[in-house]
């Protein structure tokens, strides 16, 4: 027509030569929520990565600062004098008590701050404050010689990371917890260098589903936490160890009883650190002295056998090596045992992965040496029987057998190990679980299913708990302008249409106006309710989730409106959510 | 149901004379005749009463001469159109008092994609001089229609 110098069209005609971009890239790459969950993921898995070495950091310079010494907790403990070696736990005891004490006037009526619980009972909201206090105690404790793992802060600070971006962006209920599941996974990639354990752990424990929808975003974060930590660190594997293989076929049956001895040994193990647990309460001193007291009794065993002290790595490394004797490895069992039970049973937060590996590093040794000593040609290298120990005794401690495989490979990269490995796993996992229904997580999964079977709305699940409220509307008049301005602000591909009174009109769609993009003209004249489409499907915040999936299935759209009977728009209910619900109901409850 | 360029080229009902004050006796005056001319108006009050609903909501015009009254509405079964010139130029709103040429369009509810494409067929066609000059001068109703049908198989 005319040369168009109207700054207002000036502005309408970028508007929807920008609007047509983003139909084009939408169109040619399809980036669906999912695509955007990935890349949240992603974020979380890098932000979950820095955590962890922060948190490292911190206790190591929280050991630094204790024992005067830049080396491994085992290594400054053989250098302390014994007065300081018997008094530095409980120091550290007594601090981390302290800190926890104090805590609890910061994070008054926070819930509850186990990640585990978030993601699979809770909203995903993991409380920001209770964790940081928890994980500052844990530095104390780890930092002072504690027989507890490090890792478990790391993890739950990785979780609490993701859990803040989550709400940040404010995410559904589902996708909240799938961002915290996906910060654990980018936890235990980075805190063991295992991103496929990280994704499969979270995974098979805490979701109780592979499904692609939650395992894919798991994937990723992992891998992103893996790469981060690889870069910024030189880490390449936990365990350097020397090269297994299976010497022959007639080392099963030793592999097969290493098993059935893990599978025994493990819920034993858990059961003494429960016991150890009621006992410290028995006492009936405050937390503080607990903790102290807790301390006490692991620096009283570390004068003698100092190799109890910290989360046991060192020492299984020297016992993948080969460098011990098995009487002294018998007494480092014991004591450690003894430790970690102190440790983890007087409160003392922090994890007891690692102390499992331990535990069954140490069984593994001492039944190879043992085969070894009454028939060589049954248990050629005691070491491999060390290897195949550990994961064995994880897998009885976890009920995880895939994921402790996995693990395995991943913390020490021989692969020659995989064939006893899995049978082993496996064996001490029937053992385990025959033996003992609960495992180190069962508690967590047990106030589930109560929750499960006792919240009956949540079980059912309604379109109201995962409804996304406020979604963006436009009134009947809004102009063309305006329509596409909200087009590109919101990435939604359907616009809501109100009255004064919020009640839904219908919804204006990007695609009936995609084709018209290239005519200012039309803007003009176009309104709202001109495109409107009233007969858009609808969804009550009462209909169960399997309505809502009917009504998914009959019209393509990302979302759906939510609308109360009265008409009014309360919010919207994403396809991605209702996927993510629908998988989460469909897998039981681990624990009856 | 005709195509939306098959209607443009051969509207319902179509007036190269029409002489009336205002904008709404344009709508009133166009809605008559779309009525006479096809049975595809089932509920004529009801059609009336979107036409002037959507006029009053937001201007319908869409250039300084020419206006586009419309309804989506449940009033008809399928598109209809109807075409009038007037004689003299009409007030349709403040900003747009010298209005020549009217387009008065009826949708059923759903059909939002062909009200959107009759709509920017008609603005196309107006956007050129041409055929703005050649409908504002044809001689005879049967000219003016021509000059429509020519425009839309061109």
């Amino acid at each position: 027509m005319n040369v168009v110098t109207d700054p207002a069209k000036l502005l309408l005609e970028r508007m929807l030569r920008l609007l047509r971009w983003r139909v084009w890239v939408q169109e040619k790459l399809q980036p669906s929520e999912w695509q955007i969950t990935l890349l949240w993921a992603g974020f979380a898995g890098f932000l979950g990565a820095l955590s962890s070495l922060v948190f490292q950091a911190l206790a190591e310079g929280a050991h630094q600062l204790l024992t005067g010494s830049n080396e491994g907790v085992v290594e400054s403990m053989k250098q302390l004098p014994w007065w300081a070696v018997l008094a530095l736990p409980a120091m550290g005891g007594l601090l981390a008590g302290i800190v926890l004490m104090l805590g609890k006037h910061l994070t008054k009526g926070q819930s509850s701050t186990d990640y585990m619980e978030a993601i699979s009972i809770g909203s995903g909201h993991v409380p920001i404050r209770a964790s940081l206090v928890k994980s500052t105690a844990a530095l104390f404790s780890i930092g002072s010689g504690g027989s507890i793992g490090r890792e478990g802060p790391m993890v739950q600070l990785a979780a609490v990371m993701a859990s803040f971006i989550g709400r940040w962006r404010q995410f559904t209920p589902p996708q909240l917890r799938l961002m915290v599941a996906c910060g654990a996974a980018a936890g235990i990639a980075s805190a063991y260098n295992a991103p496929i354990a990280g994704s499969f752990f979270v995974a098979e424990i805490i979701l109780g589903t592979i499904a692609m929808e939650s395992l894919g975003p798991l994937a990723v974060s992992a891998v992103v936490a893996a790469m981060t930590v690889r870069v910024l660190t030189s880490e390449a594997q936990l365990y350097k160890v020397p090269e297994f293989r299976l010497s022959s076929p007639l080392e099963m049956p030793a592999y097969i009883a290493l098993g059935v001895i893990a599978g025994i040994l493990a819920p034993w193990f858990l059961r003494s650190l429960k016991r150890a647990e009621a006992i410290f309460i028995a006492t009936k001193l405050p937390l503080v002295a607990r903790m102290t007291l807790g301390g006490l009794i692991v620096g009283a065993l570390a004068i003698q056998v100092p190799e109890v002290c910290g989360n046991g790595y060192s020492v299984v490394v020297t016992i993948l090596k080969g460098q011990v004797l098995w009487t002294t490895l018998l007494l480092f069992v014991a004591c450690k045992w003894l430790a970690t039970a102190s440790s983890f049973g007087s409160g003392a937060p922090g994890g007891v992965f690692t102390p499992s590996l331990f535990m069954g590093a140490g069984a593994g040794f001492l039944f190879g040496q043992a085969v070894h000593a009454i028939w060589p040609g049954g248990a050629v290298d005691p070491r491999a029987f060390a290897l195949v120990g550990m994961g064995a005794f994880l897998s009885a401690v976890s009920h995880a057998p895939v994921m402790a495989v996995i693990m395995l490979f991943e913390m020490t990269l021989s692969y020659d190990i995989i064939l006893p490995l899995m049978l082993c796993s496996v064996v001490a996992y029937y053992t385990a679980k025959g033996l003992e229904g609960r495992s180190l997580y069962s508690e967590v999964l047990k106030k589930k299913a109560a929750e499960v079977s006792s919240d009956a709305s949540f079980g059912r699940g309604h379109v109201a708990e995962l409804m996304k409220g406020k979604p963006p509307t436009l009134s009947r008049n809004a102009h063309f302008a305006e329509i596409a301005r909200m087009f590109l602000a919101t990435r939604v591909n359907n616009l809501y249409v109100t009255d004064e009174d919020e009640r839904f009109l219908g919804a204006v769609s990007l695609h009936d106006i995609k084709p018209y993009l290239g005519e200012p003209e039309l803007a003009e004249l176009v309104i709202a309710n001109d495109i409107l489409r009233e007969e858009f499907p609808r969804v009550g915040p009462e209909s169960t989730l399997s309505e809502a999936l009917g009504r998914f299935l009959n019209f393509e759209a990302e979302r759906l409106p939510v609308v109360d009977p009265s008409g009014k728009l309360l919010g919207s209910l994403s396809k991605g959510d209702l996927l993510l619900a629908l998988v989460e109901m469909r897998k039981k409850p681990l624990v009856v | 149901m005709n195509s939306p360029i098959e209607l443009i080229a051969s509207p319902d009902a179509v007036v190269t004379d029409l002489r009336v004050n205002s904008g709404e006796e344009a709508i009133r005056a166009l809605h008559q005749r779309l009525r006479a001319a096809t049975p595809e108006v089932r509920d004529a009050d009801q059609f009336m009463h979107d036409l002037l609903e959507r006029a009053a909501l937001s201007s319908v015009c869409i250039a300084d001469d020419v206006a586009l009254p419309h309804a989506r509405t449940t009033a008809v079964g399928r598109i209809v159109l109807a075409v009038a010139r007037t004689a003299t130029p009409v007030l349709f709103d403040a900003e747009h008092p010298r209005v020549r040429l009217v387009f008065l369009i009826g949708t059923p509810k759903a059909a939002v994609s062909e009200y959107l494409q009759t709509v920017a067929a008609l603005s196309r066609m107006l956007k050129n001089a041409t055929t703005r000059a050649a409908l504002l001068g044809a001689p005879t109703e049967a000219e003016f229609r021509a000059v429509l049908s020519r425009a839309q198989l061109r």
